[in-house]
């Protein structure tokens, strides 16, 4: 299927679940390249099971998501290697390595992908780490980092390859509000400077409201989409009792 | 024009490297910089580079397309004078939003990390933390057995917190799952030691008394230890990993708050399970090792009765007794050491595997230590 070249991610007629518990079902809707675009709903409503097909963890039950118009489960060798290269993740927790040093970690991915000198990938791994303004020695240990700084080690990790695209798994959880309000200035300054597309799934509403271009809300019960628009305009259009609840806290 | 080459493989970035006579170096790049490009670009400039016949390097990077972090990484070591310190450099062409990416690469970054690896300990100070570890550790054992024996006499007066449910859990994953494994073990060990005793044996018309040497050895020595040896791997480890994993999830912290002691809730049912299961086993780990014994001496042409006559013979209640009583012991020392390693666990997701490691290895060494002493001691009662 061909896609046009302002959409980075599609997503046609999704089926997503584990065994045979069917979590989402009916899922569409595509990502422009450069947006931010968020996934939001209600704990229990699939975001993270949708954000595991879209990286390809899970297989989807039914229907296929296409990454720069490549379906991530069907390709292989080179090129799912390729497709892997072409977006980062930050996971919920970082998910750094904590018997390596936080340099070593960041390097990582260059180690794994790139034939550079062992100096370059050092150099190339403290600018990224200059960039997410990480206020500590790299040599130190990941358990010897508070959460916020975690977090930031974990991406420059995400993005030290360059991705198109990053994928960031509720990257405010367990943050105070000052830090993740600095991580999504952060974010912001990553798709405006770094031209990357951020898919964010989270449901903190000042992150969504501050960085978000696109939004897409998940309903538990009805296990589908059940808006998708401007967060700003969804909150003062949107007609659905759970939009409305959820934007506005009004009462269902 | 010299020096002129287009990358091979790689055929998206272009360099030209111009001279002029008055010592005037100029590098020409074009096309596109990423990780793969960048990494051959290095080295061959690399090469080029290293003795050049200038004082002053230009970089014209107007021709850059593209350019990645590792392309800017490349760009920024040149234009710093990293790659040829004699001669001056300057920059130009580059896109402004690259130019201002380039801003995140500092030389000075590079240089604070490099003062900052860790600083490799001398000898001397590595056998003095060894040594201040070792001290420790006595220390913390010491203080693990207080708690246990306060814990034990505290639990014998309050019934009701002992938890039996949890002992009979403990009883069941650590003990009767494991008879197939002590069954295969013990019988095997019975049989190979007998064959091999066989032979010489046999020389001197003496093949019957290897049932009085496998009795006295698998009832004395080797049904205990073995048992031992077997649960300090099988259990102890699990033991150790369980306590681990507790702690690094956090759960002795909130079983602290709660104003539960670690030691009286999880400790003590796995020693009481322990002290009850391995002398259970010990005894059934000496019959199943007898067994493997007889069976070959059946195999040799022995009558049964003959073998039982020997073993009767040699083989005194006391010597049961004895070894029984070392499978108390030793249930003791392998659940404590466990659990303790297990209380003990540090942070990091190395931290519980290693955890593991240390009850089994300690577990092993403080049971054939507490082996030799018992033997040195039966010597020293029988002189």
């Amino acid at each position: 299927m061909s896609t046009p070249p302002d959409i980075i991610i599609s997503v046609h007629d999704l089926t997503a679940g584990y065994a045979d518990r069917v979590i989402l079902q009916h899922i569409n809707f595509e990502v422009r390249r450069g947006e931010v675009f968020a996934i939001l709903g209600t704990s229990g409503s699939g975001k993270s099971t949708l954000l595991k097909n879209l990286i390809g963890l899970y297989t989807p039950m039914a229907g296929e998501v296409l990454i720069e118009g490549k379906n991530i489960v069907t390709a292989e060798g080179d090129d799912r290697l390729r497709l892997l290269r072409s977006f980062g993740v930050l996971y919920q927790s970082g998910a750094l390595f904590g018997s390596m040093t936080v340099l070593e970690n960041v390097r990582l991915p260059l180690d794994a992908f790139t034939r550079l000198p062992g100096f370059a990938k050092d150099l190339v791994a403290l600018s990224k780490l200059r960039l997410v303004d990480l206020k500590t020695s790299p040599a130190r240990l990941p358990a010897e980092l508070s959460g916020g700084m975690q977090k930031r080690a974990a991406l420059a990790r995400a993005i030290v390859t360059d991705p198109g695209i990053l994928f960031l798994d509720e990257p405010s959880a367990g943050l105070d509000p000052i830090t993740s309000a600095e991580l999504d200035a952060l974010f912001k300054e990553l798709s405006r400077n770094s031209h990357i597309t951020l898919v964010i799934v989270t449901h903190e509403l000042p992150s969504i409201y501050a960085i978000a271009d696109r939004v897409i809300v998940l309903d538990a019960e009805r296990k589908t989409i059940v808006a998708e628009g401007n967060p700003h305009y969804l909150r003062d259009h949107a007609t659905d009792p759970l939009v409305r609840h959820f934007f506005r806290r009004e009462a269902m | 024009m010299n020096g002129e080459k287009t990358i091979p493989r790689s055929p998206r970035v272009h360099f030209e490297l111009l001279k002029d006579g008055e010592g005037r170096l100029v590098l020409v790049l074009s096309g596109q910089l990423d990780a793969d490009s960048a990494s051959l670009l290095w080295r061959e400039l690399k090469q080029e580079l290293a003795a050049p016949p200038a004082t002053t390097l230009e970089i014209d990077a107007a021709g850059l397309t593209h350019c990645d972090s590792a392309g800017l990484g490349l760009l920024y070591f040149l234009s710093a004078g990293q790659m040829t310190p004699d001669l001056q450099v300057t920059l130009r062409g580059l896109k402004p939003e690259l130019q201002k990416a380039l801003q995140s690469f500092s030389m000075e970054d590079y240089q604070a990390f490099q003062s900052q690896q860790p600083i490799k300990q001398s000898v001397t100070e590595e056998i003095g933390t060894a040594v201040i570890g070792v001290a420790n550790d006595l220390k913390e054992m010491v203080v693990f057995i207080g708690q246990v024996a306060s814990g034990l006499v505290v639990l014998l007066s309050h019934r009701r917190q002992i938890r039996a449910r949890e002992v009979l859990r403990v009883f069941e994953s650590a003990g009767v799952n494991a008879l197939p494994i002590v069954s295969i073990i013990s019988l095997l060990v019975g049989l190979i030691i007998a064959f091999e005793a066989a032979q010489p044996l046999a020389q001197f018309g003496a093949q019957i008394y290897v049932a009085n040497m496998i009795g006295l050895i698998m009832v004395r020595e080797l049904g205990p230890v073995m048992t031992a040896i077997l649960l300090a791997g099988r259990s102890g480890s699990a033991f150790a990993a369980e306590l681990g994993t507790m702690k690094v999830n956090e759960e002795l912290n909130a079983l602290e708050t709660m104003g539960l002691d670690p030691v009286r809730f999880l400790v003590l049912q796995r020693l009481l399970a322990s002290l009850l299961l391995t002398p259970l086993l010990t005894v059934y780990s000496m019959f199943t090792g007898v067994l493997g014994g007889i069976l070959v001496m059946l195999g040799l042409g022995f009558p049964l009765p003959m073998i039982l006559q020997q073993l009767e013979s040699s083989v005194d209640i006391k010597d049961i007794a004895f070894g029984t009583g070392k499978g108390f012991v030793f249930g003791i020392i392998v659940a404590g050491i466990a659990c303790l390693r297990g209380l003990q666990t540090r942070a990091g997701p190395s931290a519980v595997g290693e955890s593991a490691t240390r009850s089994v290895v300690s577990g092993i060494l403080l049971i054939v230590i507490t082996d030799a002493l018992f033997a040195a001691l039966i010597f020293l009662l029988k002189k």
